[in-house]
């Protein structure tokens, strides 16, 4: 069964051209206009990857991709105009695991899928020992997170960052290597990924996320994971 | 956003401040005023003792001048009378402190006093003979304990052959006007410094909303938009607090329309190079299926979109930095690592890059995505122009880090080292003609901005070594050590 890639955009002509390139690149294409039908299809046919346009007529790209991350914790590509804007950050706060800027190239785009489909593979798969940390009991084999014995729900990209992070408890990891090892991304990865999912990760683990206990911030050098 | 340092303003002199300058004015003034002041109140005190003065001294000498004209008179005609008539005439004389009375009778001094009649100016002598009246006149005196002001009043007495002088000493009137005069100068000096603390307080009082001001306008200048004054409860103030928040209110919304603008534009111009972009990609997979000439096509229409996207995502970067949109993102990294990664991913990865030891490990603050266009614009604009880059280098020094970057090719001339900055500027082409070549001359114009936006500064310059080529020398201060929870708060 092919993978499964629901693609969100507006424009006509746009839809078609990602879609014929997606195609070509040996992807299964799910079309929808606007945010309304994407939650319909998805509701139906649940998809591997969603691509989310930000700027939707109707419900906007980041309340499509609130409303997914409520049910599934499928990766979700945000596709913005510019990097440095507000955008990307709100984009990744609304749980999108990665980000494109318009025009991107659809083998870009096939790159950062595959990326994401391996670490959710390996995250799956990883052969890594149940790792204990105070409250909270990492198990990389079955992808589960137990915290006092109730299970977390972490995306699969937190989940991958928390690993990686786990790896080596007490060791500061520098965004550029959490970028590469998490994502995928060489040198010139944008940090606020990682800013982001460290953070989305606290309000997950930390008893109080204001002043975190497990995931510390090693100021100018990185994060670690507190053993 | 970016904004010139108000620091570059030109120092003035101290005393050129509207500060310094009020403070001054109102010491000047009241020192000139309180002089005035003083001066008038001399002249006014002065002449008041004098006159007071003169007065008791003329009640004493006409009394005393007809104790005189008594005792002569009813004086027996005996040489003993006469000798004994100046002691009896002293006792009865009215002297206050500072007078002493002089007589003569019969053309000798009597032993009265010991001021001689010779001393006394001979223009009163004159007077006295002409004139049947008291005489007056002040006049000085050289004695042994130096100079001394005397007002002597005189008379003559012909029928009894007696003159009879007073000689009224001003020593006490000139102690007093003496001291008057020094209480009156420090009072002068006392009230210009008071004048000088007033009008300091005054100015500072009349200068403070022109403070707040600046500080505004310095947290408008930084970005911060939201800044507004509080309305005075000064009517004059009020207005021009009024005037400036509206200013503030127009420029936010020029700024905002700006960046609208733009954001609006640069979705117009990503939606149909998506589409293109996407498509090409699949003409490019299918190459293979396509005849030779739609082949060719398809390499011509390949090379030039990623010229136009180059293009439009140059502009679109230059419009966002008039618009004053742009927000660096700051990140601590170190150059070495950073250098060799910017090279390898170039188009000339052979380039050499050169540092000392010391500078091995050295990190700067910076927007990583902006600085490595700078350097691979460098490099770029060096292998168009310049043969290629040979090699880039970079030390520290003091708060800043000098990076540069060398070439083999024919070096500026001095006239075009600004220009080549400037926008749609291109090697050897004047700015408007159109030229083969694939470049859109924004390279080096986005560098001059980006460095600018780091508060740094790129300039042009012939090789140190001798060699021809030209060395491009971009400097950036290290900046300050980031922390990672500043940095999210993007």
């Amino acid at each position: 069964m092919g993978i499964k890639i629901l693609t969100i955009e507006d424009d006509e002509r746009i839809r078609q051209a990602v879609t014929l390139a997606l195609k070509e690149e040996g992807w299964e294409v799910l079309e929808a206009s606007t945010g309304e039908t994407a939650l319909e299809i998805f509701q139906e046919t649940p998809a591997d990857v969603v691509l989310i346009d930000i700027m939707l007529p109707g419900i906007d790209g980041f309340e499509v991709c609130r409303s997914i991350r409520r049910a599934s914790d499928v990766p979700i590509i945000m596709v913005t105009a510019r990097a440095d804007t507000h955008d990307v950050v709100a984009g990744l706060e609304a749980g999108a695991d990665d980000y494109l800027t318009k025009p991107f190239a659809p083998k870009e785009l096939s790159a950062r899928i595959r990326a994401m489909l391996r670490r959710s593979r390996s995250a799956d798969t990883g052969n890594m020992e149940r790792i204990q940390v105070g409250e909270l009991e990492i198990s990389a084999d079955e992808g589960l997170v137990l915290k006092n014995n109730e299970e977390l729900h972490l995306t699969k990209t937190e989940f991958k960052l928390l690993v990686e992070l786990a790896s080596q408890p007490g060791k500061v990891f520098s965004r550029e290597v959490l970028l590469e090892r998490v994502w995928g991304y060489d040198y010139f990865g944008d940090g606020r990924l990682v800013d982001v999912h460290v953070r989305r990760l606290r309000t997950k683990v930390e008893n109080d996320p204001a002043s975190p206990r497990y995931v510390v911030t090693s100021r100018g050098l990185g994060y670690k994971l507190q053993p | 956003m970016y904004t010139r340092k108000a620091s570059s303003l030109r120092r003035h002199k101290w005393w050129q401040g509207l500060l310094a300058r009020v403070t001054i004015a109102y010491a000047v003034g009241s020192l000139v005023l309180a002089t005035m002041v003083a001066s008038f109140t001399f002249a006014v005190a002065q002449n008041r003792l004098f006159d007071d003065l003169k007065q008791s001294s003329i009640d004493q000498f006409n009394s005393n001048a007809a104790e005189v004209r008594k005792t002569y008179e009813d004086l027996p005609d005996t040489e003993n009378a006469e000798a004994s008539a100046p002691q009896s005439l002293n006792q009865k004389l009215n002297r206050s402190d500072a007078s002493t009375p002089i007589l003569v009778r019969r053309g000798e001094q009597t032993g009265l006093s010991n001021i001689p009649e010779k001393d006394l100016p001979d223009s009163l002598r004159l007077a006295i003979e002409e004139q049947k009246r008291p005489i007056e006149i002040v006049a000085t005196a050289e004695t042994e304990q130096g100079s001394e002001k005397r007002y002597i009043i005189g008379m003559e007495m012909p029928d009894l052959d007696v003159t009879y002088y007073e000689v009224f000493l001003l020593a006490d009137l000139e102690k007093t006007l003496s001291n008057l005069r020094n209480i009156l100068i420090g009072a002068a000096f006392v009230s210009s410094f008071a004048g000088a603390a007033l009008g300091y307080y005054a100015a500072r009082r009349a200068l403070a909303p022109v403070s707040r001001i600046s500080n505004a306008a310095k947290e408008i200048a930084a970005g911060n938009f939201q800044t507004r004054l509080d309305l005075e409860t000064d009517p004059d103030l009020a207005v021009l607090s009024l005037s400036f928040n509206e200013m503030v209110d127009a420029l936010k919304d020029k700024i905002e329309r700006d960046e609208r603008f733009t954001s609006d534009v640069s979705h117009e111009l990503r939606s149909p190079l998506m589409t293109l972009t996407a498509s090409i990609e699949v003409l490019e997979r299918r190459r293979n299926d396509l005849p030779d000439v739609a082949q060719q096509a398809v390499t011509l229409l390949s090379q030039d979109l990623l010229r136009f996207q180059k293009l439009v995502e140059d502009l679109l970067e230059i419009s966002r930095m008039d618009a004053g949109a742009v927000q660096l993102q700051l990140s601590q990294f170190g150059l070495s690592e950073f250098l060799t990664i910017v090279i390898r991913n170039s188009a000339t990865p052979e380039i050499e890059l050169r540092h000392s030891t010391r500078d091995r490990d050295l990190t700067i603050s910076a927007d990583k995505r902006r600085l490595s266009q700078v350097i691979s614009n460098l490099i770029t604009n060096a292998a168009k122009y310049g043969g290629g880059a040979k090699a880039i280098s970079y030390r520290k020094l003091g708060d800043a880090v000098q990076i540069t970057v060398e070439d083999e090719g024919e070096g500026i001339p001095v006239k075009d080292r600004q220009r080549i900055f400037e926008r749609f500027s291109r090697g050897g082409i004047e700015a408007g003609k159109r030229a083969s070549g694939t470049g859109v001359g924004l390279g080096l114009s986005l560098v001059a901005e980006h460095v600018r936006l780091h508060g740094g500064k790129v300039w042009v310059s012939d090789r140190i070594d001798g060699k021809s080529g030209a060395r491009f020398v971009v400097e950036l201060p290290v900046g300050d050590q980031i922390d990672n929870d500043e940095e999210m708060a993007i």
